[in-house]
């Protein structure tokens, strides 16, 4: 049985991560960036020391976190793709 | 001209546009985020989502982090006197009575905003940013770690900060002691402390009986 697919679709269960793991991944990822981005606009709202620590700690945190993730997930894709 | 726009050359109004467009931004991205997060699950990995994620997840909340820093360090210039540890210092800094040297240039003004954070930072932007570390480890240990008993100053007061306005003054470069040979390699070094001769900057610590 061949195993080439035409551009675009991706293997159900290449190498790597499976579809459905990538795809939690993704959610993670936006997730944790939401929750770096409500942090950071309640640091907008009330900017007391107390905020901007939980903004540079918890808002960022989430925000390098989630890039983190999704990187991951790029990296994964390329692979599953063979490009990497 | 100082009124309202981002273009009146007031720091206040740039910061309010800042923090304006921080809250926008990160609305926009918070939307997007929301709509990939809850979409059906195969959608997340086509190229359109990825488009989406660039932005959604990269260049808009690195935009709205990045505002949120500039937001974030300018009022910690002002966060110095919220803090009940530092009542002491604010409160000798106010007191008309005091002679130290940081109630001097408070109370007539020889620095006219953001005293603390004038004195307390390098200049350049390596001391801003030095300066902006140090405050938000010194919010960490309010909130979460806990204040020192004892508080000293981290690092010798650097002689450049005094230096950097009375340097160049004439009534500086008469004082004998600032020029000598001998002495002004020890002050510019600052193997010789400005405290040695001069007032002290804030009230010297009471000793334990």
């Amino acid at each position: 049985m061949s195993d080439e697919r035409p551009p675009g679709i991706l293997p159900r269960h290449g190498p790597g991560f499976s579809r459905s793991r990538l795809s939690k991944l993704v959610t993670a990822s936006c997730v944790l960036a939401l929750l770096g981005l409500v942090v950071t606009m309640i640091h907008f709202i009330w900017p007391t020391p107390l905020m901007f620590a939980l903004f540079m700690i918890v808002g960022q945190g989430s925000f390098a976190v989630a890039m983190v993730l999704y990187l991951v997930v790029i990296v994964a894709d390329l692979r599953r793709r063979r490009v990497l | 001209m100082h009124g309202e726009g981002v273009f009146s050359g007031d720091l206040g109004n740039v910061i309010r546009w800042a923090t304006g467009a921080g809250i926008a931004i990160a609305l926009f991205a918070g939307i997007l985020l929301i709509r990939v997060a809850f979409h059906r699950r195969g959608w997340k990995i086509l190229p359109a989502a990825k488009w989406i994620l660039l932005v959604a997840l990269f260049v808009l909340p690195s935009i709205t982090m990045l505002l949120g820093n500039v937001v974030g360090f300018h009022n910690t210039k002002q966060s110095c006197t919220q803090c009940h540890t530092m009542d002491p210092w604010v409160a000798d800094m106010k007191n008309p009575d005091s002679i130290t040297l940081a109630a001097k240039h408070f109370q007539r003004r020889w620095i006219n905003e953001d005293q603390c954070y004038t004195c307390h930072t390098g200049y350049g932007l390596a001391g801003n940013i030095q300066a902006k570390i140090g405050g938000l480890s010194h919010v960490t240990h309010y909130y979460f770690t806990g204040v020192p008993e004892e508080l000293k100053i981290k690092r010798p007061f650097p002689p450049e900060t005094c230096l950097h306005c009375h340097g160049d003054t004439q009534r500086y470069q008469k004082i004998d002691q600032h020029v000598d040979a001998e002495m002004k390699p020890k002050i510019l070094s600052g193997e010789l402390s400005c405290f040695e001769c001069h007032a002290a900057p804030h009230p010297r610590k009471k000793k334990q009986p």
